[in-house]
């Protein structure tokens, strides 16, 4: 390896340094509030080297990694939401478990993991990254190992992700058996050498959608997702929905684009009833929910089927569109599991949409928020996620799928409902009895506070002057 | 590829499956048939090295032994880096030397934060 | 600049009476109240200003706003948008004042909601690309959204949600037909652009510009709201407080018909034809539809927003008559609707805080207790059922002219709707202002607050009625504009846009100077 391969490499080193650092602090016993201190300026500095290193885009370090605009942005993208997720951990963990500090560790992990996933192009760092990704998963999710639901949801991901890793695997050792190689370029090279698609090739992209698909909780293999967003502490379910799916997205977008994917009409006919059938069955599970972190798992499951729109195109503008609505997405998600963070309490989350009953006339701020983040996952207009949706529209159209643009149109109309619900709710004039005053923190309440603050309006600076980031995405290319 | 690897280069492979597969099936079947059967009470009860078992099973037992077994597991199956690296030490010159001290000085941390968080005391 | 300062001042003045609300009660509503003189007044020196000039556009305001996409923040008005506008700012007032005693609670929120959605209204009438319009026509459905759920009477929550269920389904489909019309344009001229002037005669074949009017019509005709899209009316109307119930049926209606006549119709011409017999067949069932329901209904605001379906009615019969005559008689409907049954909510939002109700068998016999009451609300009644001398009697006649030429049996059945008109507006009077008295209890009459309010209404209404040049005067281009196209050949669409181009591009020098001074 030569010196600006480290230099390319630096975020992910600095990843994963910065998890042996923390595991050498917690060593010394330092406190949690410096363990906690030290890990957000250790994933703000690895945040800042992805902007430092952007200028030796595009380069490859073959034949396992890659480095293009794209994927600088999705791992910027993802250590952010890990930072965001850290700042909201201290106040979460502190009052709930007795050695907090290993979690940050953990955090490094995934974090690297879900990195290494955005920047590969070949099957064994995939492999790799989604190993590092998922095994440090199974420990976060359990993490508060007192809580009923922790234990279940843990043991759930665990069996479910080891099974869809099989099949993963199994999917790439079919592909290799008919290309003769794992890396995405070359496989693509040898599909266009053929006329037809074979059939051990299409079984084994069949079954490789399956492993990734069960990451990405698209339907049909979203069963896990409500138990284990309800189940893992507030933080972590942010981090599942944000980070740990970013990293896969972006590899499968890769991978569709280096086979061009999308000349195969079986493909394209797969992804569409896959991107339908998620953005139906989210919409629709979510309707009769009463938790909200299982409100959020089913919208998760719609969102990446509205991300399907713009991927299946695969024309000049989906890799903007998609992006972009990453972007808002992970702001927009990232805000509203910080509410539900902040709002938990010692013995539960704050999940029962109970709690959040007339929360305007008490936490005003705090509703505000939420009400934002809400009306973006809505698509309404002056947040981010209006954009994100009009784009993911843009380019659905563009490619010509009007049936995908219909269907997101009708099914995001049914999910209006269980995010005005959350609003009408927040709004509502019955007082709540019982005000639950914090906190042992009042600083770090505070700070998380102010971060909610400012990614709120970023939210709604992304849906007013959206002009900026847009020219930044335009500029990436995926190479 | 100058030979273009077919399914059909396969074939031994699933030829050998089905073999193994069918020796399982054939001989437990043809045992089950033709062994003789005689259950008395005495053939039917845990066998434990020829002494009546003694309470239950499933008994508590310190948590140490677990861990201790796990961490002696997961340094144990590093030394199996060590063994190919060893074979191609040569050709690996003093950057192989480099990187197997940076990949042992990492697992030393690792020894490190085990022994701060007193995961190997007894007491 | 004066377009983007009628908003940002709503904007403002909604954030400024949320904030300063927390502190004092009663500032919130002079902030509002304040707010929307200034507006007005600015609005007013336009008219003035209007006379001066020839041109079809007033004012003209463009910027970038997301260039990558072609969207620019571009405003426009011309004769029919400051008609709507002016209108818009009237009853912003009026509903303020409406509410000034109802609200009692979160008065700050609740004049921010206020202020919100008269912005997203007043951008609706001057946005002039497309995306920015429909921006606009989201915008104002959030605030309405709280507005209804929040301050709403018992059902509120139900009629809150099937209110905003109804206009974003209906909107997102919008979006899908601009996103198309986009496209259709990108892919013939190469520039991508969501700008209405140079969207205006794009080239499409007649299947896609059936399923792109669809898309467009789908959204206004919900807004308006024709048969079979009107159930959310009478719940948003009934549950809505007053002053959002003004509001609903005297503006936010008026956006559907703004649209159709704006977008709709010049966009897709012939696709316009096509639908135009299915879609006055609609009009004329509203019209007698919405009559008979309201004739049947015992909740008085209820009845009320029956009536606004059948006056829609008329609303869509005129404009898909597509003739001079019957599109002025629109532009007057949508005016004197707003007057009348807007002044009929406001009387019946009195009625409910001194009686507690709205139902109309709970009442009787309050002209002795409240004559002021009695007869402005006699004067309302009045013009919603089309007495000459009043506003809705101008409107509905010039519509019935225009459609006589185009379609006599839809014309005859809507003639017939003005008799139903006739007996539910009689039956208003009767049942709440004659008869035999109910309740006891001594009611108070108007308050100098109510009297101001439907004084001024009473005083638009006849002067609409007796005087309505002005407002033809300034609708005038906008409508010969659209009777052009339907009247010449085709080529008639392509020379009117280049006319509107060419005065649009020499406007903006001369208008800018006499702002800025």
């Amino acid at each position: 390896m030569s010196a600006s391969d480290f230099y390319a490499l630096s975020p992910l080193l600095l990843l994963a340094g910065s998890s042996v650092l923390i595991m050498l602090l917690i060593a010394v016993r330092l406190s949690h509030r410096i363990i906690q201190i030290s890990s957000l300026l250790l994933f703000a500095i690895s945040l800042y080297s992805t902007v430092f290193t952007a200028d030796i885009l595009p380069y490859r370090i073959p034949p396992l990694l890659i480095f293009d605009g794209f994927s600088s942005f999705i791992t910027a993208l993802i250590i952010f939401s890990s930072l965001v997720v850290n700042i909201l951990s201290y106040v979460y963990f502190d009052e709930k478990e007795e050695s907090p500090k290993e979690y940050y560790v953990l955090l490094f992990l995934c974090t690297l993991g879900s990195c290494v996933l955005a920047i590969s192009n070949h099957f064994v760092s995939l492999f790799l990254g989604l190993e590092i990704l998922t095994v440090g998963l199974y420990a976060l999710i359990a993490y508060l190992r007192g809580r009923n639901h922790s234990i279940e949801a843990g043991v759930k991901y665990l069996v479910l992700a080891a099974f869809s890793s099989a099949f993963l695997l199994f999917g790439m050792a079919l592909i290799y058996l008919e290309t003769g190689t794992m890396n995405f370029s070359e496989i693509g090279e040898r599909l266009r050498t053929v006329d037809n698609i074979p059939v051990i090739f299409i079984t084994g992209l069949g079954m490789m959608l399956v492993g990734v698909g069960f990451k990405l909780a698209i339907f049909p293999f979203h069963m896990w997702t409500a138990d284990i967003y309800q189940g893992s502490p507030a933080p972590v379910t942010a981090f599942i929905a944000t980070a740990s799916k970013g990293g896969m997205f972006a590899v499968l977008f890769r991978f569709f684009a280096s086979i061009q994917g999308f000349n195969f009409p079986e493909i394209i006919t797969i992804l569409s009833v896959v991107a339908i059938a998620s953005m139906l069955v989210g919409n629709l599970l979510a309707l009769r929910q009463n938790n909200v972190k299982r409100i959020l798992a089913y919208s998760s499951i719609a969102h990446f089927g509205y991300l399907f729109v713009a991927f299946i195109p695969r024309n000049a503008i989906s890799l903007e569109a998609i992006s972009f609505y990453l972007l808002s997405y992970f702001i927009t998600t990232l805000t509203a599991f910080g509410i539900v963070t902040l709002l938990s309490v010692r013995e539960t989350d704050a999940e029962d949409i109970g709690r959040y009953k007339a929360l305007f006339w008490q936490h005003p701020i705090l509703a505000c928020v939420l009400t934002a983040s809400m009306l973006s996952l809505a698509g309404i207009p002056l947040t981010a996620g209006f954009i994100g949706k009009f784009y993911v529209l843009a380019a659905g159209l563009q490619g010509g799928f009007w049936l995908l643009a219909i269907i997101l149109v009708l099914s995001s109309v049914i999910g209006l409902y269980y995010y005005l619900r959350i609003i009408t709710i927040m709004f509502s004039k019955e007082e709540h009895a019982e005000i639950i005053e914090k906190k042992a923190h009042p600083g770090f309440y505070v700070a998380s506070s102010a971060a909610l603050v400012i990614l709120t309006f970023v939210i709604l600076l992304l849906g007013i002057y959206p002009d900026a980031v847009i020219k930044l995405l335009g500029g990436f290319s995926m190479s | 590829m100058e030979a273009q690897s077919t399914s059909l280069n396969y074939l031994p492979i699933i030829f050998q499956l089905l073999v193994a597969l069918g020796f399982v099936v054939f001989t437990m079947t043809l045992t089950h048939l033709i062994g003789p059967k005689r259950k008395t009470a005495d053939k039917l009860v845990a066998f434990e090295s020829g002494i009546k078992s003694i309470g239950n099973a499933r008994q508590p037992f310190s948590i140490k032994y677990f861990l201790v077994a796990i961490l002696f597991v997961l340094f144990d199956v590093e030394v199996i880096f060590m063994y190919p690296w060893a074979v191609n030490f040569r050709e690996f010159g003093l950057n192989g030397l480099i990187e197997m001290f940076i990949f042992m000085g990492t697992l030393l941390l690792g020894f490190i934060y085990i022994i701060k968080k007193r995961a190997l005391d007894w007491d | 600049m004066i377009l983007v300062w009628l908003i940002l001042i709503l904007m403002g003045g909604g954030l400024l009476a949320f904030m300063l609300g927390q502190w004092n009660k009663s500032l919130p509503r002079w902030i509002a109240l304040f707010t929307l003189f200034a507006g007005f007044l600015g609005l007013l020196s336009l008219w003035i200003e209007q006379y001066r000039f020839t041109n079809t556009w007033l004012v003209n305001y463009k910027t970038e706003w997301i260039p990558s996409f072609g969207i620019t923040f571009h405003l426009a008005i011309d004769g029919l948008s400051l008609i709507l506008l002016t209108l818009t700012f009237f009853i912003g007032i009026l509903s303020i004042l409406s509410s000034w005693s109802d609200i009692r609670d979160r008065v700050g929120f609740y004049h921010f909601n206020l202020l919100w959605i008269l912005a997203g209204i007043s951008g609706v009438f001057m946005a002039m690309d497309l995306f920015l319009f429909y921006f606009f026509w989201e915008v104002m459905l959030i605030p309405m959204y709280f507005l209804i759920g929040i301050w709403g009477s018992e059902n509120r929550v139900y009629a809150a949600y099937k209110f905003f269920i109804f206009t974003q389904a209906s909107g997102l489909l919008m979006l899908l037909a601009i996103l198309g019309l986009y496209f259709i344009h990108g892919n013939n001229t190469g520039t991508f652009t969501y700008n209405y002037f140079e969207l205006l005669g794009t080239v499409i074949p007649e299947g896609t510009a059936n399923w792109l009017i669809a898309g467009f019509l789908i959204a206004f005709i919900v807004k308006l709201p024709l048969i079979p899209f009107h159930s959310w009316l009478p719940d948003a109307h009934s549950e809505a407080p007053t002053a959002g119930s003004l509001i609903l049926a005297a503006l936010l209606l008026k956006t559907g018909a703004y649209g159709i006549m704006r977008f709709a119709l010049p966009l897709f011409p012939q696709a316009a034809i096509n639908f135009a017999p299915w879609l006055m067949l609609l009009g004329v069932l509203g019209i007698i539809y919405g009559a008979i329901l309201a004739y049947a209904q015992t909740d008085l605001k209820r009845l009320v927003a029956y009536t606004s379906v059948s006056h829609m009615g008329f609303v869509v019969v005129g404009i898909f008559a597509f003739s001079e005559l019957a599109l002025q008689g629109v532009v007057m409907q949508l005016i004197t609707h707003a007057i009348s049954t807007g002044a009929l909510f406001v009387i019946a939002g009195i009625l409910k805080e001194r009686l507690h109700t709205r139902d109309i068998s709970a009442m009787g016999g309050f002209w002795q207790q409240m004559p002021k009451l009695g007869v402005l609300s006699m004067v309302f009644t009045m013009a919603s059922l089309g007495l000459p001398g009043l506003g809705n009697f101008i409107a509905e006649l010039l519509i019935l002219l225009g459609a006589f030429r185009s379609n006599l049996w839809i014309t005859i059945f809507a003639t017939a709707g003005l008799v139903f008109s006739a007996i539910y507006s009689l039956r208003i009077m009767q049942k709440v202002f004659f008869g035999p008295k109910a309740g006891s209890a001594p009611i108070s009459d108007l308050n100098w607050r109510e009297l101001s309010i439907l004084t001024s209404l009473t005083i638009v209404i006849i002067w609409l009625g007796v005087y309505p040049q002005p407002v033809i005067h300034t609708a005038k281009p906008m409508v010969k504009y659209i009777e052009n196209i339907f009247s010449g050949d085709a080529s008639a669409v392509k020379n009117n846009k280049l006319l509107y181009q060419m005065k649009t591009a020499e406007q903006p020098n001369k208008k800018e100077t006499y702002v800025s001074k």
